[in-house]
């Protein structure tokens, strides 16, 4: 049997579930197919929307850079105004939700990126961060504790202050390492940030957090500490924790499991299954029935068989290379569900670089779109009339260097579901 | 053990970390992807297995969250096996994977004495000790098995035919949800036929390592449904882990077995009885009373592991009057016999607390699932009755609020 409904988004990650929630607030029929989590449960919360320059110089005043960037860039073909209105979506979702994220602002007002510490003690330019962060926290911050738990591998307070102190601005301040002790009587595994989270939000959590930390930061100016104030968007235990310690309080940026991405996934789950939005778990879509320039339906693999989904309109965001969203074969490169052909150079060798997180070929592929997030083929005219691409999927953009991972998946997810959406009611209604 | 499946495809990403629910709870277990992909790379180089394999509970929200496509639990399955090789089974472990043989050893007993027998509080302290936790929510032996009843049933004629694999749960413990299954069944035109010869379909043994038993029931099991796949008659069951061994485990466990019989499908009995509204065989219109009745729905982990999305919750919402409500609190935390165990209890009672408490909180007077231990657990931590989906559809298509009790 086939599976009617509106819109069909292939994808669970950041770019899908903006898309399905753009759609599913314009009343459309929404169904999520996903093998796998997508990359939220390993991903960073705060959200980057471009760190770095095409050229790798770090970026201040992103939407000023955006217009420096080169046309194939996916934010080029978005337009500062979508991208604009996508962060302003985003943020209301998560608000919805308990989880209130904004841009730093400048002394005058104006809205930039903050340079957040990570627990690996280097600094990575973010866009979104929580509401209530003081824009100039982390310059005026002159005495510093770095708070970790013993048995947290991945965090190393005396690592993390000689990392920070390479950095000019981070050179001169006083930093106090603190390690407290762990929530748990035995454990028979390495503690990650996402038990230590999960802990925390227990009542006998909140006791060890407070017995530990209470009062700890009245001498400081800010207290640095893995995420863990609680793996839910509407915990509220970061906001008691800064008054427990006694002064601002910033969770780092942290290794997976990752709790900030868990934040924002929860908070966008709970408003997708408030609006009734469908979800067909371990499911890989394997391929498309186009017909006319228009895809009918699309297969996808369900424990040993298949299963037709008919839609009226469709959103591909499963990802790139890793994710299987682009399948690389020998000298090849090609879209996962349509085929479609992604030009890469003939000699394999020419798709990498030594760098690991350099300009790889490889890193840039993906499908081709224009302005509406449609593929286009090699004369450069949209060839499938009711999809949609977004996030990884697209090519022209090198996230790792540019940390614009998140940005794009969002701002390319919100306006994929929003065109997906518009296409449905525009051909009757909506189911 | 022949089947070895390849750890490598792991980019140790730990997605299922973040999602597996007994790691979530207890920062004993190793958790899915160190205990899965990470030391089967020690396993098969012949060194030595680690104890916290016991702790997965063969949930699969591992393989359901993997980005991967890599089959965790399948590994530590087979490695659950490999461990029960080298250093035997336990009494207890037994008693769990073997339900159905001593439902059928003791037949003849009337219901109500074995019940006596098995749940006075003597025999539970007995259990306890061998390790089956006196608090766990044992179910109870129906008065007559699904198969003693369903042989009176007077069916009425039917011109299409379907086969009904009940899965030892609804056989020994809750016959009514097979009755509610063949009454739905039959006003969709459809005779109901349910071979003696189907069996337990493996999983608690498998689950418990016992590797070869479930090979039994598995090489009966497909030779029986080889026989209704040559005259085209669907098979159909309304225990989503029944369905999904034959779908997944099965296949990968025992490819010998699939190369003798060929693929064994029991196709989701909601996702059938879908199809038959859809069709006009099944007419829900007809249904009456449409008094509003709030539902808490449960989706099984091993219905969600089936990428087929949610039936029975569809089913529900085509019922009218029928508010279902997706509980959306991941695992109930039993896991078939997991949660009976000893030292799983507390663990399986903390998984499944945020959904005992959704369920608890809803007005709802009954909350619906379709696995029936899923059902169990939930009764026992939320104190409210819990139903099979196809038991809601007969009952408001009987014009009822309360379930339907037949006699047995």
């Amino acid at each position: 049997m086939s599976r009617k409904t509106d819109v069909v988004i292939a994808g669970s990650g950041p770019a899908g579930l903006m898309a399905a929630y753009m759609a599913a607030r314009k009343n459309c029929k929404v169904r999520v197919i996903s093998e796998g989590m997508g990359c939220l449960a390993i991903g960073g919360g705060y959200v980057d929307l471009l760190g770095y320059s095409e050229a790798g110089k770090r970026v201040e005043k992103p939407f000023e850079a955006l217009k420096n960037l080169s046309e194939s860039h996916p934010y080029s073909i978005i337009g500062d105004e979508n991208i604009r209105k996508s962060l302003a979506d985003l943020c209301e979702c998560l608000k919805n939700q308990g989880l209130e994220m904004a841009p730093a602002k400048d002394a005058d007002g104006a809205e930039r990126n903050s340079l957040v510490p990570t627990i690996l003690g280097t600094l990575k330019p973010t866009w979104l961060v929580p509401a209530d962060l003081e824009g100039d926290i982390f310059e005026k911050a002159q005495k510093i504790l770095v708070v970790s738990v013993q048995g947290f591998r991945d965090c190393k307070p005396a690592l993390i202050i000689s990392q920070l102190r390479r950095y000019a601005s981070w050179k001169d301040k006083e930093f106090d390492p603190l390690v407290i002790p762990g929530p748990f009587a035995e454990h028979g595994r390495a503690l990650n940030a996402l038990d230590l989270a999960r802990a925390a939000e227990r009542e006998e959590g909140r006791k060890w957090l407070s017995q530990n930390l209470g009062n700890r930061g009245k001498n400081h100016d800010l207290v640095l500490m893995p995420p863990l104030c609680g793996s839910h968007a509407a915990s509220t235990l970061r906001r008691e924790m800064r008054n427990i310690i006694g002064c601002p309080i910033f969770e780092m940026l942290a290794v997976p499991p990752a709790v900030l991405g868990l934040r924002l996934r929860d908070a966008f789950l709970r408003e997708l299954w408030k609006m009734d939005v469908e979800f067909f778990e371990n499911s890989r879509v394997l391929r498309a029935n186009v017909k006319d320039g228009q895809c009918v339906s699309v297969v996808a693999e369900a424990s040993g068989r298949e299963i037709e989904h008919v839609a009226k309109t469709f959103v591909v965001a499963t990802g790139g290379t890793l994710s299987g969203g682009t399948i690389l074969e020998q000298g090849k490169a090609r879209e996962g569900i349509f085929g479609l052909d992604i030009k890469v150079p003939e000699n394999v060798d020419d798709w990498t670089k030594p760098e690991l997180l350099g300009d790889h070929i490889v890193t840039r592929l993906g499908v081709k779109v224009d302005g509406n997030m449609q593929a286009l083929d090699e004369n450069g005219k949209p060839c499938l009339e009711n999809v949609y691409f977004a996030g990884r999927t697209l090519g022209g953009y090198v996230w790792t260097r540019e940390k614009s991972g998140l940005g794009v998946a969002y701002a390319s997810g919100w306006l994929a579901g929003r065109l997906a959406a518009e296409k449905v009611l525009g051909t009757g209604a909506a189911i | 053990m022949k089947v070895r499946i390849n750890p490598d495809k792991c980019i140790a990403c730990t997605t299922c970390v973040a999602h597996c629910p007994v790691a979530r709870v207890t920062p004993k277990f190793l958790g899915p992807r160190m205990i899965g992909p990470a030391y089967e790379r020690f396993r098969l180089l012949a060194l030595a297995e680690d104890e916290s394999l016991t702790y997965c509970a063969n949930c699969k929200n591992c393989d359901i969250t993997c980005p991967q496509g890599v089959p965790v639990s399948s590994i530590n399955m087979l490695a659950r096996a490999e461990q029960a090789r080298k250093q035997g089974t336990t009494l207890r472990d037994w008693v769990l994977a073997h339900g159905e043989l001593q439902a059928k050893l003791l037949q003849i007993i009337p219901a109500s004495l074995k019940n006596f027998g098995m749940l006075n509080p003597v025999t539970r302290y007995v259990l306890d000790q061998l390790g089956i936790d006196k608090r766990a929510p044992l179910p109870a032996f129906a008065k007559k098995t699904f198969r003693q009843a369903f042989k009176k049933i007077d069916q009425g004629s039917h011109s299409r035919k379907v086969v009904f694999f009940p899965g030892c749960y609804v056989d020994v413990y809750d016959p009514q949800t097979g009755l509610d299954m063949v009454w739905a069944f039959n006003k969709a035109g459809y005779e109901v036929i349910s071979p003696d010869e189907f069996g337990c379909c493996g999983l608690p043994m498998i689950a418990n390592g016992f590797w070869e038993d479930g090979k039994k029931r598995a090489n009966n099991n497909l030779a029986e449904l080889a026989k209704w796949r040559e005259q085209g008659i669907t098979v159909v069951t309304g225990c989503p882990s029944c369905a999904l061994i034959f779908r997944d485990d099965i296949p990968e466990f025992y490819p010998e077995l699939v190369e003798k019989h060929g693929l064994g499908r029991l196709e989701d009995a909601q996702d059938f009885l879908m199809e038959c509204v859809e069709r006009g065989e099944l007419d829900l219109g007809g249904i009456r009373n449409d008094t509003e009745q709030p539902i808490v729905y449960h989706a099984p982990c091993h219905l969600r592991a089936q990428g087929n999305g949610l039936p029975g919750m569809e089913l529900l919402k085509r019922l009218p009057g029928i508010k279902p409500v997706n509980a959306n609190a991941g695992c109930c935390g039993i896991s078939g016999s997991y949660g009976f165990k000893k030292e799983k209890y507390d663990i399986a009672q903390e998984v499944g607390s945020e959904l005992f408490d959704i369920v608890r909180k809803n007005p709802c007077k009954y909350a619906s699932s379709e696995c029936g231990t899923c059902r169990v657990q939930i009764e026992h931590g939320s104190g409210k009755k819990a139903i099979h989906p196809v038991s809601i559809l007969r009952m408001r298509m009987e014009g009822k609020t309360d379930p339907v009790v037949d006699e047995l």
